[in-house]
């Protein structure tokens, strides 16, 4: 193998380049915008928006994370997310496995009763779920979303899980159940580690779902100890409406988790949102 | 003969052994996610089916079951219309320029020689924020006083431009669309990133060499091979684009007036504002609707070109 030649550049190159750059710089803007905004007083962002802060003001930063509830927001959102995503990454490839691997006329009809849930948007059953929430003694708590997370990743976990789960072979299967292997046993020694692209897309597209989510929150968690991040800064908005230092720099504490996410796990977000497509 | 006899064997032998099995495990592993999906997801979508027939306010034990009311109010309400002109609006608009700039920043990163990798991490970026938060930035970015966008429009001298972008019902439809093209289209630029990373080269290079231009190659190779990309991303912008919420919620709360409430946004403001949630439920079904039909089309259109995917 000779050394890689490198192509000469050309000036198509470099008027791609400078497009995408420009481009680039209205896309990034916004983002950029709120993280110099968070660094400046509330009279400057006031009197000069595009100004870049004149010293670093972190007044914002220590009066949000020391005087308001937005530590135990944030808290909240983590368990809320945590819990729902480590509770779906067992609950779904396990009925996703009976179902593909079984494929009698009876899981098939639950398959297609969960896929029939990918067509039902929240908004078309929140109403009565509110309600229904507050009978069972699930409203304003934290596992009534846990709840709810789950439920509403079933359709779209279940096909994910169980199209990736026809391309693993039985075989190991087979001969781990003559060597007297539970079932139970064979799917979480054997089966379960083969899962882990799927899982990983799984739990990257629906964490950042449920950080990210509102409504829902809002509905079930208006108020008090166990209002999520982003509720608690929508009700910013009313609170310190004219302080916008404090929004910005709630705003930018709320995109350090994703960007950290981001960062870390670029692949499978890619990979995600390829998987995300099929589902429709 | 035998290994037909031996088959037969075999697969009756499967099969009393499959049946088994799922009486002792299947059942257990497809219980809990079985009962969260019914509880939680099935019986309030059943139930929303039900209280659309009744004029509930959602506190009252008293439901009254009033017929096809609701739905005779949402054929006649002026407020519903207009909630579904924007919800169109909204939806055309979101469709066509969320893909033709997803298409054309997939392009883009595509073809760029430095930097590519970061080029797509910043048009995806915006993709991972809450709706909540980049309502947020681009509320402010559009505020009238001491907004961004006035403020350039200051600076280059097109002072006569500026306007108020959220509190003008003129405008502010239209502000919440471009907002959210920005937010939304990365993610479609990966889904066409992908696509066109399947093009095999060896096509557009034959076609450089029978003297094809840039354009010509983009219309008769790169575009059709593309169909299958742009029929996913084309589907999923639409009943995304029916679902907007986060952002009308903080940069205009529908208004001015009713100039920026979709049907999203009215069924929530209907059940939880004004507490008609029997009238709220007819409305979501109307949504429930929409999107099956545009999901059974997807579908369909989907198994057609199956080969592509």
């Amino acid at each position: 193998m000779g050394k890689k030649v490198k192509k000469p550049i050309t000036t198509n190159n470099v008027i791609t380049f400078v497009v995408t750059l420009l481009i680039a710089i209205v896309f990034i803007f916004p983002i950029l915008f709120n993280i110099m905004s968070a660094f400046k007083t509330n009279s400057e962002i006031l009197r000069d928006a595009i100004a870049f802060p004149s010293e670093l003001y972190t007044e914002s930063f220590k009066f949000l994370l020391t005087k308001t509830e937005f530590p135990k927001a944030m808290l909240n959102s983590a368990i809320l997310t945590i819990a729902s995503i480590a509770a779906m990454i067992v609950i779904i490839p396990m009925a996703a496995y009976a179902i593909e691997r079984t494929n009698s006329k009876w899981t098939n009809l639950v398959y297609v009763f969960f896929l029939f849930g990918m067509m039902v948007p929240f908004q078309v059953y929140m109403i009565p779920l509110f309600k229904q929430l507050n009978m069972m003694g699930l409203f304003g708590n934290l596992v009534g979303p846990i709840m709810i997370y789950i439920a509403g990743s079933v359709g779209f976990g279940v096909l994910l899980f169980t199209s990736f789960l026809k391309g693993v072979p039985r075989e190991i299967e087979e001969s781990a159940e003559i060597d007297g292997c539970s079932r139970m046993g064979i799917f979480w020694r054997i089966v379960f580690p083969l899962l882990g692209p799927v899982t990983a897309s799984m739990v990257v597209l629906q964490g950042l779902g449920i950080w990210n989510d509102f409504l829902m929150p809002m509905l079930v968690l208006p108020s008090g100890e166990t209002k999520t991040m982003i509720v608690e800064l929508f009700y910013y908005v009313g609170e310190f409406s004219s302080r916008w230092d404090m929004i910005f720099a709630g705003t930018t504490i709320s995109l350090v988790p994703v960007l950290i996410a981001f960062l870390s796990l670029q692949k499978y977000f890619v990979k995600g949102v390829s998987s995300g497509a099929i589902k429709g | 003969m035998l290994r037909e006899e031996e088959k037969v064997m075999e697969a009756t032998a499967t099969g009393r052994k499959k049946k088994k099995w799922w009486m002792n495990y299947a059942i257990w592993f497809i219980f809990p996610a079985f009962v969260l999906y019914s509880l939680f997801v099935m019986v309030p979508t059943f139930s929303s089916i039900y209280l659309s027939f009744t004029s509930w306010d959602g506190i009252s034990d008293n439901i009254r079951y009033i017929g096809l009311n609701n739905f005779k109010e949402i054929w006649e309400s002026p407020r519903v219309h207009n909630a579904l002109k924007n919800t169109i609006i909204v939806a055309i608009a979101l469709v066509l320029l969320e893909n033709v700039v997803a298409l054309a920043l997939a392009i883009l990163v595509d073809q760029v020689r430095w930097f590519r990798n970061l080029f797509r991490s910043i048009f995806y970026f915006p993709v991972l924020m809450s709706g909540i938060i980049m309502g947020f930035i681009w509320m402010i970015i559009l505020n009238y006083n001491f907004g961004v966008i006035n403020q350039l429009l200051d600076m280059v001298g097109l002072s006569a431009l500026k306007a108020d972008w959220l509190g003008n019902p003129d405008y502010a439809l239209l502000s919440i669309i471009l907002s959210t093209v920005w937010k939304a289209s990365g993610y479609y630029m990966i889904i066409y990133l992908a696509g066109l990373q399947g093009i095999p080269q060896e096509l557009l290079e034959a076609a450089n060499i029978d003297g094809a231009g840039k354009w010509k190659q983009f219309r008769h190779i790169t575009f059709p091979l593309l169909a299958g990309a742009t029929t996913v991303c084309v589907m999923l912008s639409m009943i995304n684009s029916l679902k907007l919420f986060d952002q009308i919620a903080v940069m205009t709360n529908g208004g001015p007036g009713f100039a920026t409430e979709t049907l999203t946004y009215i069924i929530y403001k209907v059940a939880f504002g004004e507490g008609r949630q029997g009238f709220g439920t007819a409305l979501a079904i109307v949504l429930f609707i929409m999107i099956m039909i545009i999901s059974l089309i997807q579908i369909r259109l989907l198994r057609k070109r199956e080969v592509q995917m």
